[in-house]
């Protein structure tokens, strides 16, 4: 399928919302944008930004989108980082704060921030300001992640490098600290053309459970997530597990490996752990997911949960919800922003509440419905 | 009859770092908030709030019931009607009377901490022209399917404050005509609490049809 452009996006945003955003872009002038993360594949982020970015430019606003480069060590300071800032009990040493600085001084090195607005994606390049002196341009921090409880000793390194920013970017009032910068709320957004979310046909799903061998006898649970800690993987099949004894299913979990994640590994190795030999989970690991068959999975579901117990927004709620299935997700983070409980959706806190969730929405299929249509 | 240009509005929500974990704190934030985040929380609030055909209309009353389960206090809150106000003080004095006495009665309700708290936002807005004028009733009436819900919501809700008129923008153009005086009134009687943008934008031209 070919990209889409802005004006194939007029049924799905409404009358002339296309329209007024050329409007708002020409207020914009030729001020110039550079996006930075951490990795091109793999995440919301780098899923965003592949879309934003072609995108601004159609608008008129030139933009450009630059990964920073790192060894394995630094991905495991950052994924460390990651987790501390979710709220991970950990205690750092100093060489690891020298890590993550000596790779941030490098990308620095090799590369430019000569335009207008430079916006700086989570915390691992977020020390790159550091070595920006005499600024004529600003410099917004986005951060994705749930900062919610975030672990002091790395949220005190990281600070005044967050302070030196002109702005940053929230996705829930949660997540902001105290800061001397003005701070923003600003949520994250699913392309609702991509292959990920567009409509397929009844027979490529039927072929993709067919290739991964999934069965359509009982109905499907799924949860579509990085083999993250966050997203409770094992607490997934543990409330699978309890909810089954009352309503037959069968549970999918679906991940893929980001390339700035060395932890997914271990966590699979968790996952299958608590899997066993159950015939009726299927664990799935792809080295890099196909959208289109992202979307398969999702459409084929009967219901979708998001379990996470810190979450920056979850997309993946956003995805499931634009396919009018009914979601079950974790009361943290930005997934209340998108389940108001109840009417779009189930928020739970524990792993019996997940299982209460799953049984009575299997059983109660109208109920089930008319939450997936509610969105 | 002047030519009306069509206007829309964009946003941007700020994050205050001020929240409030009980009424108390609350009444303490609307006394002391920017006019800003008395729009945001209200007017802006109602704008989403509409969307998604919740029974609620502003922030503040959202939050008291669904984390507070003041239920009476919220309805006393959602039953404001922001087309009466056309400033934000008078809107605020409003908050603060109905916050107030509500203190007076239930003093206990004020201690009682919420299970989430209040966070206050203040809002960046950004009103712009778009490329629509409406020249006539009729030229008018093709440019409403046209415009976009923003646009809808500006012109019938938000830019009362602008014109500090107990009347929406577009029953204002239309009663420079003295042709057109009863249709104003119609117009100004379609009960924009009731309605989502979608279904005000329908209502409106409706009223307008019977009158081309």
């Amino acid at each position: 399928m070919s990209i889409p452009s802005l004006s194939d996006y007029k049924d799905v945003v409404g009358r002339d919302v296309v329209g007024e955003l050329y409007t708002l872009a020409s207020h914009v002038g030729n001020r110039s944008v550079t996006m930075v993360n951490s990795t091109a594949v793999g995440g919301g982020v780098a899923e965003m930004l592949h879309r934003v970015v072609p995108l601004l430019n159609e608008l008129g606003i030139e933009t450009r989108w630059e990964v920073i480069k790192g060894g394995a060590d630094f991905f495991d300071v950052t994924k460390a980082f990651h987790n501390a800032l979710q709220g991970k009990e950990e205690y750092f040493e100093q060489e690891v704060f020298k890590t993550y600085l000596a790779y941030n001084e490098m990308n620095y090195q090799e590369m430019s921030f000569d335009e207008d607005l430079v916006v700086i994606h989570d915390p691992q390049p977020a020390a790159l300001i550091k070595w920006q002196k005499k600024r004529k341009n600003k410099w917004v921090w986005r951060c994705h992640i749930d900062m919610s409880h975030p672990n002091q000793q790395v949220w005190d390194f990281l600070r005044p490098y967050v302070e030196l920013y002109d702005a940053a970017i929230f996705s829930s009032p949660l997540f902001s600290p105290q800061l001397k910068i003005p701070q923003y709320r600003f949520y994250p957004a699913i392309d609702p053309l991509a292959d990920k979310n567009r409509e397929l046909d009844g027979d490529y799903i039927d072929s993709v459970l067919e290739k991964y061998e999934i069965p359509r006898d009982k109905p499907i649970v799924t949860q579509i997530s990085r083999y993250d800690p966050w997203k409770d993987p094992v607490g997934v099949i543990q409330a699978f597990k309890m909810a089954r004894r009352h309503a037959d299913c069968r549970l999918l979990m679906v991940g893929d490996k980001a390339a700035d994640d060395p932890e997914a590994e271990e966590i699979l190795a968790q996952v299958n752990e608590a899997a066993g030999d159950d015939p009726d989970i299927k664990i799935i690991f792809l080295t890099r997911s196909i959208p289109t068959e992202i979307n398969a999975f999702q459409r084929a579901s009967d219901i979708v949960l998001q379990k996470s117990i810190r979450e920056g927004f979850a997309l993946t709620v956003s995805e499931a919800l634009w396919k009018y299935r009914p979601v079950i997700g974790g009361a943290v983070g930005g997934i209340p922003a998108q389940i108001i409980h109840g009417y779009t959706g189930m928020l739970v806190h524990s792993v019996e509440g997940a299982s209460l969730q799953i049984r009575s929405l299997l059983q109660q299929p109208e109920l089930a419905k008319k939450l997936g249509e509610n969105w | 009859m002047r030519v009306f240009q069509f206007c829309s509005s964009a946003s941007l929500e700020k994050l205050t770092g001020r929240k409030a974990h009980n009424l108390d704190e609350l009444l303490d934030l609307v006394k002391t908030c920017s006019t800003s985040s008395i729009f945001y929380h209200t007017f802006s609030a109602f704008r989403k709030l509409r969307e998604v055909q919740t029974p609620y209309t502003n922030d503040f009353a959202v939050w008291i019931a669904r984390d507070l389960n003041e239920e009476a206090l919220a309805e006393k809150l959602l039953a404001i009607d922001l087309a009466e106000y056309n400033t934000i003080e008078s809107l605020r004095s409003r908050i603060l009377e109905i916050l107030e006495g509500y203190r007076s009665e239930n003093p206990s309700s004020f201690e009682r901490t919420a299970a989430e708290p209040f966070y206050l936002y203040s809002l960046v807005r950004f009103v712009y022209l778009t490329d629509k004028f409406a020249y006539n009733l009729s030229s008018f009436r093709q440019l409403l399917d046209t415009i976009s819900t923003d646009s809808v919501y500006y012109h019938f809700i938000e830019s009362r404050l602008q014109t500090q008129l107990q009347t929406d923008d577009f029953s204002n153009w239309m009663e420079e005509n003295p042709d057109y005086q009863e249709l104003a009134e119609k117009i100004r009687k379609i009960d924009m609490n009731i309605h989502t943008l979608e279904e005000l934008r329908v209502r409106i031209g409706e009223t307008v049809d019977q009158y081309l």
